[in-house]
C-alpha cells in the first residue's frame, strides 16, 4: 500500500510540476489536513493557523518545479510548514501573548471555539479529567521552546519518526531525540501532580 | 539499566523510539522493579492525558481555508500566466511555434494564410466532411476527443470518441441511483478528495450490504489514508458483526497509517474474544506505535495472556 501511495504521488508531482491544476489541488487535499492540524497544535490559534496553511501551499506552488525527489514530499512540505510555523511561534515570543478571547461587535468571542478537542466527546476514556488538567497543558506547551514544541507535536500527535523530524527540522535523529526528551521531561516535572 | 537511566528512556519507550536492545533492556528492569513500573504507569497516563489536549481542526475552518487557497492561487495564476494547459492551448501551441523564430511580418502573413485557408476549406468542402457531425452532435470539440482510429474495410474507418459531460444530479442520499454514482466515485483511482468526499457520504447508510462492501473494501485497499478513516468511520457501528471484524483485523496487522490502526484497535478491544489474543501478540512483535503497543499489553493482561508468541 506504500508503494501505490508514493506512486500516485509522484504521479501527482510531475503533472503538478507541468502546470495540471487538478494535480496540485489533490496533492494539497492529500497533505492539507495534516498541515492545518499541525499548525493548530502547534500555534493554538486558527487564524494563524489558516495563515500558514496559506502561505505553505504557496510556497509549494511557486516552488514545485524546483523539487528534485531527493527527499519524500512529505519531508519537503513539513520543512516548509515547521519552518513558518517556527517563525510565528519565534514572533510570539517576542510580542505578548494573545489571548483566545477577542471583543467583538456581537460580544466576546473566543477563537479557539475554530478547533475542536480530539476525540473529547467519542472517547472519554481518553478526554482530559478536568478543565484544570486542560490549561495546564495548555500552559506547559506555551512554556516550551519553539523546537521542543515542533517536535514534540510532531512526534506525539502527527506519529512522525524521530529521523524523519530530524530531517524535516534540518538536524540529526539524535537532536530530535535530545528535543523530544527535554520537552517530555518539562511535560512531566510540570503535570505529575495532575496524572 | 539504572532506575535513572529506565525513567529517562520511558517516554522514548513508549514512543517506540529505543532500539531493539535498549527497549528489552527496559522492559526486563520494569518487570523486575516496582518503582520504575509505577512510574511507566505514570508516564502512560501523562501520554493520556496530552492525547486529550490534542486540537483538531474544525471542517469549517479546513474548507474555508481551502476556498481562500483556491482563490490565491487564482489570483496567482492569473498574475503569473500560470495555469494547467487545456486541449485548445496545446492546439494553438501547435500551429504558433513555426512563428516563434518567424519576424513579426511573418507572424501576420501566418495569420491572414490561416484565415484565407478557413475561409475556403469552408466555401469548398462539402457539408458532409465539415457542419453535418457537429450539428447532428456526434462530436463537440470542447467535450470530445479522438480516443484511438481504426482503419476497417478499404475506404473506411472506425473512430473512438471519448466524450466528457458535466451534468448536475441532486437527489437524495438515499436514493439508489445517488448511492451508485456515490459508489463509483468512491472508487475513483485518480482522484483521493473526491474519494473521501464519497465515502463520507456513504458512511451514513451503511446499513446496505452493499455500501457497508464498499467501505470494507476502502478499508482495506484504499491507497489514501483519508478515505481508510472515513470507511473506518462507517464501520465502527458494525464492529460485532464477524465479517467486519475479520477486515479490521487484517487492517489492524497491515495498514501502514498508525492513526488508522489507533482507530482499528480502539474498536476491536472493545470486545474481549480469544481470537484476539494471537492476532494482539503478532502485533506486538512488529508495531512500533508506543500508543498501539499499550492498548494491546493492556488488552493481554486484562486475558490474562501473554504478550510474546512462542
Amino acid at each position: 500500500m506504500q508503494a501505490a501511495v508514493r506512486m500516485d504521488e509522484a504521479e501527482l508531482i510531475r503533472a503538478a510540476q507541468q502546470g495540471d491544476q487538478r494535480a496540485f489541488e489533490q496533492l494539497v487535499r492529500l497533505y492539507d489536513q495534516s498541515v492545518l492540524r499541525l499548525a493548530t497544535n502547534l500555534l493554538r490559534s486558527p487564524e494563524e493557523a489558516n495563515d500558514i496553511y496559506q502561505e505553505a501551499f504557496l510556497r509549494v506552488f511557486k516552488n514545485l518545479h524546483t523539487f528534485r525527489f531527493d527527499c519524500s514530499f512529505h519531508t519537503w512540505l513539513y520543512r516548509i510548514v515547521s519552518n513558518l510555523c517556527l517563525d510565528a511561534l519565534r514572533k510570539r515570543k517576542v510580542r505578548r501573548e494573545e489571548s483566545s478571547v477577542i471583543e467583538t461587535s456581537e460580544g466576546l468571542l473566543d477563537r479557539m471555539d475554530a478547533v475542536e478537542e480530539r476525540r473529547a466527546d467519542s472517547d472519554p476514556e481518553r478526554s482530559l479529567e478536568s478543565q484544570e488538567l486542560k490549561q495546564r497543558i495548555q500552559q506547559v506547551l506555551g512554556g516550551l521552546t519553539p523546537r521542543e514544541r515542533a517536535v514534540f507535536e510532531m512526534r506525539h500527535y502527527q506519529g512522525m519518526r524521530l529521523r524523519t523530524i530530524g530531517e524535516v527540522m534540518g538536524t540529526s535523529e539524535e537532536a530530535a531525540k535530545n528535543c523530544l526528551f527535554r520537552a517530555t521531561q518539562k511535560m512531566r516535572a510540570a503535570l505529575g501532580d495532575f496524572v | 539499566m539504572t532506575c535513572e537511566e529506565t525513567r529517562k528512556n520511558l517516554p522514548l519507550f513508549l514512543y517506540g523510539e529505543l532500539s531493539f536492545d535498549e527497549e528489552e533492556q527496559v522492559e526486563v528492569h520494569v518487570d523486575e522493579c516496582d518503582a520504575c513500573r509505577l512510574a511507566l504507569a505514570r508516564e502512560k497516563a501523562l501520554f493520556q492525558a496530552l492525547d486529550g489536549a490534542e486540537m483538531v481542526p474544525a471542517p469549517q475552518l479546513l474548507e474555508e481555508s481551502r476556498v481562500e487557497l483556491r482563490r490565491r492561487l487564482g489570483t496567482l495564476r492569473g498574475n503569473s500566466g500560470m495555469r494547467a494547459p487545456s486541449i485548445w492551448d496545446k492546439l494553438r501551441e501547435g500551429f504558433t511555434i513555426h512563428f516563434h523564430f518567424a519576424p513579426g511580418i511573418a507572424q501576420v502573413a501566418g495569420a491572414a494564410a490561416m484565415l484565407v485557408l478557413g475561409f475556403l476549406t469552408a466555401r469548398m468542402a462539402p457539408n458532409s466532411l465539415l457542419g453535418n457531425w457537429h450539428s447532428a452532435g456526434l462530436v463537440d470539440p470542447a467535450t470530445s476527443r479522438v480516443r484511438y482510429v481504426e482503419p476497417m474495410a478499404p475506404g473506411r474507418v472506425q473512430i473512438v470518441i471519448d466524450e466528457t459531460h458535466q451534468r448536475v444530479l441532486s437527489g437524495r442520499l438515499d436514493d439508489q441511483a445517488i448511492q451508485r454514482l456515490l459508489l463509483t466515485a468512491a472508487k475513483d483511482p485518480s482522484d483521493a478528495g473526491l474519494r473521501v468526499e464519497s465515502v463520507d457520504l456513504l458512511k451514513n447508510n451503511s446499513q446496505s450490504a452493499e455500501i457497508r462492501s464498499a467501505l470494507v473494501y476502502a478499508l482495506e485497499h484504499d491507497s489514501n489514508a483519508g478515505v481508510r478513516l472515513k470507511a473506518l468511520d462507517g464501520l465502527k457501528q458494525f464492529a460485532e458483526d464477524p465479517d467486519t471484524r475479520k477486515a479490521l483485523t487484517q487492517v489492524l496487522l497491515t495498514d501502514d497509517n498508525p492513526g488508522v490502526r489507533t482507530q482499528v484497535i480502539d474498536l476491536l478491544v472493545q470486545r474481549h474474544t480469544d481470537a484476539m489474543v494471537g492476532v494482539l501478540q503478532e502485533l506486538l512483535e512488529k508495531e512500533d506505535n508506543g500508543y498501539i503497543r499499550m492498548r494491546c499489553q493492556k488488552v493481554l493482561q486484562e486475558m490474562n495472556a501473554s504478550a510474546e508468541t512462542y
